[in-house]
């Protein structure tokens, strides 16, 4: 048809302009969606929390702040311990399976906690995210069935956890309460947030 | 052609009187250069450590967190070990020691915030760090003044000579000049006292690093902000000439 | 759906995706061929003619960076500064973002200028052009109060007390400045009630008003036809087809070129972005640095570059020189009745016009017709269409003197802008006075001045030369 040479001169400028556009049009993007990362003040606010535990009694609760979220810990009696194992039928998931990253390696057992009497946990629950009530005492209590060994029960939907923060079966919520990453500095001393040697 | 003659020398005139005018900027002597540049890092260890051991008592640097200090080749450690002195934890701001309205009370006026100290006072006689530089080494004694200090760089100003251990004690020695038709007092030398913990020589290079850091402490990310410019500029250069061969491309066509 | 476009089941799938648009979003591929591959733009265009495509690109980064800013910034007199410095340190490329964000609104008013100075050259505000002037100029006066109003959300000494500064000119005009000024303020002094309003107008209200201006200035423009540096109108001369003779279709020639013309751009911007982002204290003023304080007024008070040749008028602008803006009034008074073909009514209301300015001039305080002069050297902008008279548009064909004075007027321009930046003094000020004048005679006096010389010949078809 036509005598003139097939000119791609175009094509390949456009080409080779078009993917080093692209490529600079990415890495341009790249610090604006990282300027929305947490910030070095969102990170130093996240910063593990010390909480002494000395004047902890038996039975008691106390609750830390971390990272924006209330941290329990509660000394537990040896009865609430002894009551541990025999309310596994009624759970739904005694062993934590279901969430393993919930679960630091070292409470992957009957009390979900690195010492048995001191028990940790975020206390928010996992359905919804409020804040669960403390119902230590055992026995019938209004919204608790009858064989009530103490626990956690969230006011907002009826979940109810036993005292080592593990979900009942038909109740809302679908998992245990999670265990925070936490460390003994001393035997009353507690470091939320970090369980590896600083 | 008499208007454009007219503005032309007003102009030179301007310029030449705005040029003189700038050399003396505050009232103080003009600012001799800082050595050090803010790549060394040895230097700016060693002028954060002068920094929280002598001016964090009384300035804060509210602005900068201690664990931006691991920038300058210091892991949290020791940034805990040897810098943390008015909290225990690494990640938190560099708050004084002092209260602010003790402070207030003791010197007359709170003493500023040191975080952009470098930044704010660069002007036409030199950047920041060479006003600082001049500064901390021109202090002299002062009887008629509360501190007992005077300062050439920041004339009458209320902080106390801090250093002054390291320095000594040292006086400005003036001589008369003539200076465009009038006697002016020009700086001849300083007269050293007492002696200081450091050499002259000893006490410049530790004030060099100290401003040499606070130059840094201004602007963390200039470092970086320099090293990935060139990668940009680079990169940028290779798309002007693919984009440049791209428009020939096309225009070629249009006669 | 009478009026779809049927298409061939064997079209490819591309194809008829295409169709698919077409037939539902006409209005896309109608404003595609108007406004892109069927726009007409003349093939001369030199590289004055690149700084409208480079303002835009500067309107989408500061409208980018800003958003970006925005999540981080705390529009709070107590927390504003700090909020600034947690952008430059802690935010992750917070420092970079900044930078992009306070080199660009320089950037902005340097392509600005040099793209009004396109204009001025080659004579792009003529009929049929005047009202893509005018849009223009709006979006000059909006972008200075943008820029005003967003140097004071970092809250330092220059923010606070260059706000004061400017907001205190309003409490010159009279009978309603100062209750006026307090409108502005929202409180007595420069304080977190004016901070947060600025906070407002200067994210959304302000932009909303640039982007529509720009739509207007572009829409009208296209109407029109771009003009071009012979001052050529290339509809004048077109083929069988309709097409421009000179004409070549915008896309590709012209948005290829543009993105050459970007690439450089960029270069110059980052190179300020990334190794000089202080430009000398010109960009990031060093006593905004400080946070502000109200009870402390720097040495030294200037407007950021951008602002200092109106500021330098606004400054010599004395008791003395309105005597000289007296003279002027009579002189021109004078002149109107004595030389002017107009009729004694007309006559009349000039002489009775002219006593009304000289009464309120020696009347109302220097400062207030400062405040005019600083207004009044924008505004002058507007009028240019009707102020050139001369018979040629482009600088190219006019008498070799009207290039001295463009040129003497860029050098004054500069000049008034230096003084600007410098504290005042005896000489600068009479520079400035001079300068002053200089300014709005080239434009008051441009009806007479740009008729005097003989213009060269226009040629019929524009000078191009193949590349």
């Amino acid at each position: 048809m036509s005598d003139t040479p097939v000119d791609n001169s175009k094509r390949t400028w456009m080409i080779a302009s078009g993917c080093a556009g692209a490529a600079g049009g990415i890495a341009a993007a790249v610090p604006f969606v990282s300027s929305m990362m947490p910030s070095e003040r969102a990170k130093a606010a996240g910063a593990a929390v010390e909480a002494d535990i000395s004047g902890l009694k038996p039975g008691e609760k106390l609750t830390v702040e971390w990272r924006g979220k209330p941290v329990w810990i509660v000394r537990r009696t040896p009865e609430q311990l002894a009551a541990l194992p025999k309310l596994d039928p009624q759970l739904a998931d005694p062993l934590s399976l279901r969430k393993p990253g919930e679960t630091p390696d070292y409470a992957k057992n009957g009390w979900r906690s690195r010492k048995p009497e001191i028990f940790v946990a975020v206390g928010i629950c996992t359905h919804l995210g409020c804040s669960p009530s403390d119902k230590f005492t055992p026995g019938p209590q209004p919204s608790l069935p009858n064989d009530w060994q103490g626990g956690f029960f969230c006011p907002c939907h009826g979940s109810t956890f036993d005292m080592a923060g593990r979900v009942y079966k038909n109740v809302p919520a679908p998992d245990n309460l999670e265990v925070p990453p936490y460390m003994f500095l001393s035997d009353s001393k507690l470091l939320i947030g970090e369980d590896k040697k600083a | 052609m008499k208007n454009i003659k007219k503005l032309a020398f007003g102009l030179i005139l301007v310029l030449g009187l705005a040029t003189g005018a700038q050399a003396a900027s505050g009232g103080g002597i003009a600012w001799d250069k800082a050595p050090g540049k803010t790549t060394d890092l040895a230097s700016l260890q060693n002028g954060a450590k002068i920094f929280v051991n002598y001016c964090l008592n009384c300035h804060s640097a509210a602005f900068m967190r201690y664990n931006r200090l691991t920038d300058i080749g210091l892991t949290e450690k020791q940034i805990k070990d040897n810098l943390l002195f008015t909290t225990d934890k690494v990640g938190e701001t560099m708050k004084a020691a002092i209260d602010p309205k003790q402070a207030k009370e003791w010197f007359g006026a709170n003493p500023p915030d040191l975080t952009l100290i470098a930044r704010s006072r660069a002007g036409s006689g030199g950047s920041g760090a060479d006003y600082l530089y001049t500064y901390m080494r021109t202090f002299y004694r002062d009887d008629s003044k509360t501190t007992g200090w005077n300062n050439l760089a920041f004339p009458n100003i209320a902080m106390p000579h801090v250093l002054w251990e390291l320095q000594g004690e040292r006086q400005p020695v003036f001589e008369e000049k003539e200076e465009h038709g009038h006697v002016v007092k020009v700086l001849k030398k300083w007269e050293q006292i007492t002696p200081g913990t450091m050499t002259p020589l000893q006490y410049d290079q530790a004030v060099g690093d100290l401003v040499n850091y606070l130059q840094w402490m201004g602007e963390p990310a200039q470092n970086t902000r320099v090293r990935v410019g060139v990668w940009v500029l680079l990169f940028l250069g290779l798309l002007s000439f693919l984009t440049w061969r791209l428009n020939a491309a096309y225009w070629k066509d249009i006669k | 759906m009478a009026d779809f476009k049927e298409i061939s089941p064997n079209a490819s799938a591309g194809e008829k995706l295409t169709n698919w648009f077409e037939n539902r979003f006409p209005t896309a591929f109608y404003e595609y061929k108007k406004h892109m591959s069927e726009y007409y733009a003349p093939k001369n265009f030199n590289v004055w003619y690149v700084f409208g495509a480079l303002s835009m690109l500067v309107l989408v980064i500061q409208i980018v960076t800003g958003i970006f800013l925005v999540m981080h910034y705390k529009p709070d007199a107590a927390l504003a500064f700090a909020s600034v410095e947690y952008i430059m340190r802690d935010v992750p490329w917070g420092w970079l973002i900044r930078y992009m964000h306070s080199t660009g609104a320089s950037a902005f008013f340097l392509v600005v200028y040099l793209h009004m100075f396109r204009g001025l050259m080659y004579g792009s505000y003529r009929k049929p052009r005047e009202l893509v002037w005018l849009f223009g100029c709006a979006i000059f006066l909006v972008l200075m109060a943008e820029a005003f109003m967003g140097y004071l959300l970092p809250w330092g000494q220059m923010s606070y007390w260059g706000a004061q500064v400017i907001v205190n000119l309003f409490s010159a005009i009279p009978f309603i400045g100062p209750d006026l000024a307090i409108l502005i303020r929202g409180d007595f002094v420069v304080g977190d009630a004016t901070l947060n309003r600025f906070f407002s107008f200067h994210v959304i209200a302000v932009p909303l008003v640039l982007l529509g201006l720009v739509v207007a200035h572009l829409l009208a423009l296209h109407d029109v036809g771009s003009n071009n540096p012979d001052g050529i109108e290339i509809k004048a001369n077109k083929g069988p087809d309709g097409i421009p003779l000179d004409g070549i279709p915008f896309h590709p020639y012209y948005t290829v070129h543009d993105i050459f013309m970007v690439s450089v751009f960029l270069m110059v911007f980052s190179a300020i972005v990334f190794f000089a982002p202080e430009v000398g204290g010109y960009f990031l003023e060093y006593n905004n640095f400080i946070p502000a304080d109200p009870f402390q007024t720097p040495l030294h008070i200037a407007p950021v570059w951008y602002f200092t040749p109106f500021y330098s008028m606004l400054r010599a602008v004395t008791g003395e020189m309105m005597y000289v803006f007296i003279a002027c009034v009579v002189a021109g008074a004078a002149f109107g009745v004595i030389k002017g073909k107009l009729s004694a009514l007309m006559k009349g209301v000039i002489v009775v016009g002219a006593a009304a300015v000289v009464a309120m001039m020696l009347a109302i305080d220097a400062k207030f017709w400062g405040v005019v002069a600083m207004g009044g050297g924008v505004v002058i902008l507007f009028f240019l269409p009707w102020l050139d008279n001369s018979p040629v548009k482009s600088i190219r064909y006019r008498p070799s003197w009207h290039k001295v004075m463009l040129a003497i007027f860029v050098v004054n321009f500069v000049v008034l802008g230096y003084l600007g930046i410098l504290p005042p003094s005896v000489i600068g000020g009479r520079v400035a006075q001079l300068g002053t004048l200089f300014y709005f005679g080239f434009f008051l006096l441009m009806p007479w001045w740009s008729t005097i010389g003989e213009p060269k010949p226009v040629p019929d078809r524009v000078t191009f030369t193949a590349h």
